[in-house]
C-alpha cells in the first residue's frame, strides 16, 4: 500500500538518507531498526510528509504523492504517533481524539456527539478511560492508546509509531502489542520503529535495517536471529557480554534506610558501597526514579534516614549533595541532564564552576582545556568543545552529562536509564566507562529497564515493586525471569494461590504513578 | 482522598478565598464597605477590565502574553472619541457620530491586534517582543492624537455605554445594572461560547498545550494564532471605548498599567503561562480580587496616591498565594493518581 523508491534526504553536511527503498504492505508490521541517526526518523518524516525528500519518489495505493505535507498525509490516511506525544494536555480525551476536525452542530462543536464517537473508537481498542479526563491526567500508556485512536479517527490506513514502548511498563507493552496486532488484523500497515531487539519477533513480520542513511536489507522476521539484525545495524558485530568484573567492593558509601514518602516510596532500605554497581530493577513508576530523587536531594520524604559517607543527612537539597560528590545522571537527559542551547564545554563544567574558578570569573580558555580532556577521554564524537549540546547525537550527548560529574570529582554516581535511547555502540561505550569509574573506586547506583544490562552490570540487584523494595539479589542469582517475577509481584500471585487474579494484577499494574507523568510538575520547576 | 469537604475546599479557586478575605478585612474596618451601593459600585467599575482581561486569559491559554492591551486600550478610546468630535463639529447627527467613533474605535483594537498577531504567528517573534514594542507604539500614538492630553465630548447618546440600564428600561432593579456590566457579561458569555463550543477556543488550548502536536493534527496555527491577539486587540479597544463613554473623555494615557491588571486577574484566576491551563470563569474572580482591594483602599480611607502601591501589593500576595496553592494541588494529585 505504499512503496518509496530512491528516497534521499540531504541536510547541510550531512546526507540523511540516500537512495532508500521502502514498502508497506497492509496488514503488516514492518520494523524500522537502525542505529541514532541512521535515518529512521528522516525517514518517517518523509513518509508522513513532515520533511520533502530531495530525491525518489512516494507510491500510496499505487499513486505517486506530490506535495506532501501534514494535511496531504491526513488525507492520504498515514498518522504517526511520535515519541514525543501530541496531545494537548489541557484538553479532554474526545478533543484530543477529534483535534483539528470537531464534529459541528449549528456551527458549534457538538460535545454529545463527538464524546460517543471518541468513547465508541476507544473500546474498539479496548480501552476503558473516561473521555472526559484531560488528557494531563492520563498515563502515558494511555495518553498512547488516545493518540492511537485518534490515528484511527482519520481513517487511517498507515500508522507510524516512533518507539512506543520506550516509556511503556512491561504489561502496557503487551497490551499494546494486543492492539497492534487487532489494527493488522484489519488491514492497516504499521511502521514499528523500536531500539528494544527483545520485542521485534514479537510484534513484526518484516524488519528493514537502515545505516548511515543506507538501505542495509529488509528480511522477514522469522527468517532472522537478533544477533544478525545487531550485526546489520551496526555493521560489525558486538559481543554481548559487558565486560563488567564482579570483584570485591569496598567500604559503604551510602545507606538509605525505612524512606518513606507518600505513597511512591514505602520502607525503603538499601546500601551502596564504593567499588561496586548496583541495579535497580522495576517496572517503570514502580518508585526507582523517586528514589533517586530523593537521595539527591531533589524531592523531599516524609520519614527515614540517609547516611552519606557516615554521616546521617538532614535538610539538604541537591547542591548539598553535589559539593559531598554524589552524581545523579537523569533519565531524561534533554531536559534534567543538559542545556541544550549550550556548547558542550559550558554544560561540562558547569557544575564545577566553584571548584575551578574560585574567584568568580570563568576563564574561558581553561574552561576550553577542562572540556577538551573529557571530550578526548569520553571519546565525545564532535568537531569541537563550542558545538551546542543539542546537535550531538543521544549517546554523545549522554557522554557529556557523565563528563559534567566527572568534572565534579564525584565518588558515587547514580544513572537512571544510562542508555535509554542510544545506539547500542554507544551503549557499550558507557558500560565501559562505569566499569572504569568503578574500578577507580567509586560506586555506581544504575535504575534500568533493560534486564540484561541490570544482569551483566550489576554486583546486586534491588527489585522494587509499588514504592517498595521487594528483594535484593546477588549478581549470581539474576536472571531476566527472576527479576519480572519480583518486578510483577508473581511472587504474591502464587503464594497466594490465585486469590489475586490477572484483574488485580492490572490494578496493581496501572496504580502506580506513571514516571513519565509522575514527574511532570518536578520537571517543570 | 481524605474528605470531600476538603477537596470541595480545595476545588473552590484560591481567588474566591482572597476576594472573601479581604471583603471580611474591609468590612471590619469601615462600616461603609458592605452596602449593596458599594457592591454594584465595584461591579460596574470593573467591567472594564473584566473585557479586557478576558483577551488576556485567552492570550495566556495559549502559552503568549500580550502587553499591548493598556495601550491599545487608551489609543481606541482617543480614536473613536477623535472621530466622533470630528463628526460632530462639521454636523453629523450625535447617533451617526457615535457609531462611527465606536466602530473605528474597534477597529483601531482590531488592527493593532492584527499587527501584533502578524509578528507573532507569522514573523514568529516572541510574543513578549512583538506586544512590548505594540505597547509603545500604541502609547505613542495615542499621545500624538490626543496631543498629549485628554479629549473632551460631549454626545448625550455616547454617554450610554457609561450609564445605568434603567434609563433605557423601566424595569424594576434596572438602577443596579450599569451598560459597562451588562456589556461585560455579554462579553463573557460570547468568550465562553467562543472557548468552549468553537474550534478557535479548542485550538486555543491546544496551541499552549502542545503547538507541534495540533500542526501535525492539521490545526492553521498561523491563523489562529492570529487570530487570538486580534480578538485581544478588539476586547481591550471595547474596553477603551466604553472607559471613554464613561468619563466623557478621552485620556491618552489612561490604560498605563492596564496589562497588568489583566494578565493578573488571568493567573489569579487560575490561567497558568504553560500548556493552556486555565480558564475565563477564574479570570472574573481574578479581577473581584483587584477590584475588591482598590475600592475597598478608598473606602476605608487610604490616601489615593497609595492605593496602586497597595493594590499592586494585594496582588502580587495573592499571586503568590494561587502559585503555591495550585502547586500543592498539583503535587496531591500525582499521590492521589497513586491511591487509585
Amino acid at each position: 500500500m505504499l512503496q518509496a523508491r530512491g528516497i534521499t534526504k540531504k541536510f547541510p553536511g550531512v546526507t540523511a538518507l540516500d537512495k532508500v527503498d521502502f514498502d508497506l504492505l497492509s496488514g503488516e508490521v514492518h520494523i524500522l531498526l537502525g542505529e541514532n541517526g541512521a535515518g529512521k526518523s528522516t525517514l518517517i518524516k518523509v513518509l508522513s510528509g513532515a520533511f520533502a525528500p530531495d530525491g525518489g519518489e512516494v507510491f500510496i495505493d499505487g499513486q505517486k504523492v506530490e506535495h506532501f505535507d501534514p494535511r496531504v498525509a491526513q488525507h492520504l490516511a498515514v498518522s504517526v504517533i511520535y515519541q514525543e506525544l501530541n496531545l494537548a494536555p489541557y484538553l479532554n480525551v474526545a478533543e484530543n481524539i477529534f483535534l483539528g476536525r470537531y464534529p459541528k452542530k449549528y456551527g458549534l462543536i457538538d460535545h454529545a456527539r463527538m464524546h460517543t464517537e471518541a468513547a465508541a473508537a476507544l473500546r474498539s481498542l479496548n480501552m476503558n478511560v473516561d473521555t472526559h479526563s484531560l488528557v494531563i491526567e492520563l498515563t502515558t500508556a494511555q495518553q498512547q492508546m488516545v493518540e492511537i485512536a485518534k490515528a484511527l479517527m482519520t481513517r487511517s490506513k498507515i500508522l507510524i509509531m516512533d518507539e512506543p514502548t520506550s516509556s511503556l511498563s512491561a504489561r502496557e507493552t503487551e497490551q499494546l502489542f494486543a492492539t497492534i496486532h487487532k489494527l493488522t488484523a484489519q488491514g492497516i500497515g504499521i511502521i514499528y520503529i523500536s531500539h528494544r531487539l527483545q520485542e521485534l519477533h514479537e510484534v513484526g513480520d518484516r524488519v528493514t535495517v537502515l545505516r548511515d542513511g543506507q538501505f542495509i536489507g529488509c528480511k522477514k522476521i522469522d527468517e532472522v536471529t537478533v544477533d544478525e539484525l545487531v550485526g546489520m545495524m551496526v555493521g560489525h558485530s558486538v559481543d554481548e557480554t559487558f565486560g563488567h568484573d564482579f570483584g570485591p567492593r569496598g567500604a559503604e558509601c551510602l545507606r538509605v534506610e525505612n524512606l518513606c514518602s507518600g505513597k511512591r516510596l514505602q520502607d525503603v532500605s538499601i546500601s551502596l558501597h564504593f567499588g561496586e554497581i548496583v541495579g535497580l530493577a522495576g517496572l517503570v513508576g514502580s518508585g526507582r526514579t523517586d528514589l533517586a530523587r530523593a537521595i539527591f536531594g531533589v524531592d523531599r520524604y516524609d520519614s527515614g534516614t540517609i547516611v552519606l559517607f557516615g554521616k546521617e543527612m538532614k535538610n539538604f537539597n541537591a547542591s548539598d549533595m553535589v559539593d559531598l560528590g554524589v552524581s545523579l545522571i537523569p533519565e531524561d537527559r534533554k531536559v534534567q541532564g543538559l542545556a541544550l542551547i549550550l556548547p558542550i564545554a559550558e554544560n561540562i563544567v558547569v557544575s564545577s564552576l566553584d571548584r575551578l574558578f574560585p574567584r568568580f570569573f570563568v576563564g574561558r580558555q581553561k574552561e576550553k582545556e577542562i572540556a577538551m580532556q573529557y571530550v578526548e577521554k569520553l571519546r565525545i564524537a564532535t568537531p569541537s568543545t563550542a558545538r551546542l549540546a543539542q546537535f550531538l547525537s543521544g549517546g554523545n550527548q549522554q557522554k557529556v552529562v557523565l563528563a559534567k560529574w566527572l568534572c565534579t570529582k564525584a565518588k558515587i554516581f547514580i544513572f537512571d536509564e544510562p542508555t535509554r535511547g542510544i545506539d547500542v555502540g554507544a551503549k557499550a561505550e558507557i558500560h565501559g566507562f562505569m566499569n572504569e569509574l568503578v574500578r577507580q573506586g567509586a560506586a555506581v547506583m544504575m535504575i534500568s529497564s533493560e534486564l540484561p544490562e541490570v544482569i551483566g552490570m550489576s554486583d546486586r540487584v534491588y527489585v522494587m515493586r509499588e514504592g517498595r523494595i521487594v528483594v535484593e539479589l546477588p549478581h549470581t542469582e539474576t536472571t531476566q525471569e527472576r527479576i519480572i517475577h519480583f518486578a510483577m509481584g508473581a511472587d504474591e500471585a502464587s503464594r497466594r494461590k490465585g486469590g489475586r487474579t490477572a484483574t488485580d494484577m492490572d490494578h496493581a499494574t496501572s496504580s502506580a504513578p506513571s514516571q513519565a507523568t509522575g514527574e511532570g510538575p518536578g520537571l517543570a520547576k | 482522598m481524605k474528605s470531600t469537604t476538603l477537596s470541595f475546599l480545595v476545588r473552590v479557586p484560591s481567588a474566591a478565598w482572597v476576594v472573601l478575605l479581604l471583603m471580611f478585612i474591609f468590612t471590619t474596618v469601615s462600616g461603609r464597605y458592605l452596602t449593596v451601593g458599594n457592591i454594584v459600585n465595584i461591579i460596574d467599575q470593573n467591567s472594564m477590565l473584566l473585557i479586557v482581561a478576558l483577551g488576556a486569559t485567552l492570550v495566556l491559554l495559549s502559552e503568549g502574553i500580550d502587553l499591548s492591551s493598556g495601550s491599545v486600550l487608551s489609543l481606541s478610546g482617543v480614536t473613536c472619541v477623535y472621530v466622533m468630535k470630528y463628526l460632530m463639529l462639521s454636523g453629523t447627527s450625535n447617533t451617526i457620530a457615535m457609531f462611527a467613533g465606536v466602530l473605528v474605535g474597534l477597529l483601531t483594537g482590531v488592527v493593532m491586534g492584527a499587527i501584533t498577531g502578524a509578528l507573532i504567528a507569522i514573523s514568529k517573534l516572541p510574543p513578549f517582543i512583538a506586544t512590548l514594542g505594540m505597547m509603545g507604539v500604541a502609547g505613542a500614538l495615542s499621545l500624538v492624537a490626543a496631543n498629549s492630553s485628554a479629549i473632551y465630548i460631549n454626545n448625550p447618546v455616547f454617554v450610554f455605554f457609561g450609564s445605568k440600564l434603567d434609563r433605557y428600561i423601566d424595569w424594576p432593579l434596572m438602577g443596579y445594572v450599569s451598560v459597562p456590566t451588562f456589556i461585560a457579561a455579554i462579553v463573557f458569555v460570547a468568550v465562553w461560547i467562543v472557548l468552549y463550543y468553537t474550534s478557535f477556543g479548542r485550538y486555543i488550548i491546544a496551541i499552549g498545550g502542545n503547538e507541534s502536536g495540533a500542526r501535525l493534527s492539521g490545526v492553521d496555527i498561523i491563523r489562529w494564532k492570529w487570530a487570538i491577539y486580534v480578538m485581544s486587540g478588539l476586547l481591550a479597544s471595547l474596553g477603551g471605548i466604553i472607559l471613554a463613554a464613561r468619563i466623557e473623555a478621552a485620556d491618552s494615557i489612561v490604560g498605563v498599567g492596564w496589562e497588568f491588571d489583566a494578565i493578573a486577574a488571568a493567573i489569579l484566576g487560575g490561567t497558568s503561562f504553560v500548556k493552556g491551563k486555565g480558564g475565563i470563569a477564574g479570570t472574573v474572580l481574578g479581577v473581584l480580587v483587584i477590584g475588591v482591594a482598590r475600592n475597598g483602599l478608598n473606602v476605608i480611607g487610604m490616601p489615593t496616591l497609595w492605593v496602586p502601591a497597595l493594590t499592586g501589593t494585594i496582588v502580587i500576595l495573592a499571586i503568590v498565594f494561587e502559585v503555591m496553592l495550585s502547586r500543592w494541588k498539583e503535587r496531591n494529585r500525582w499521590v492521589r493518581q497513586g491511591l487509585r
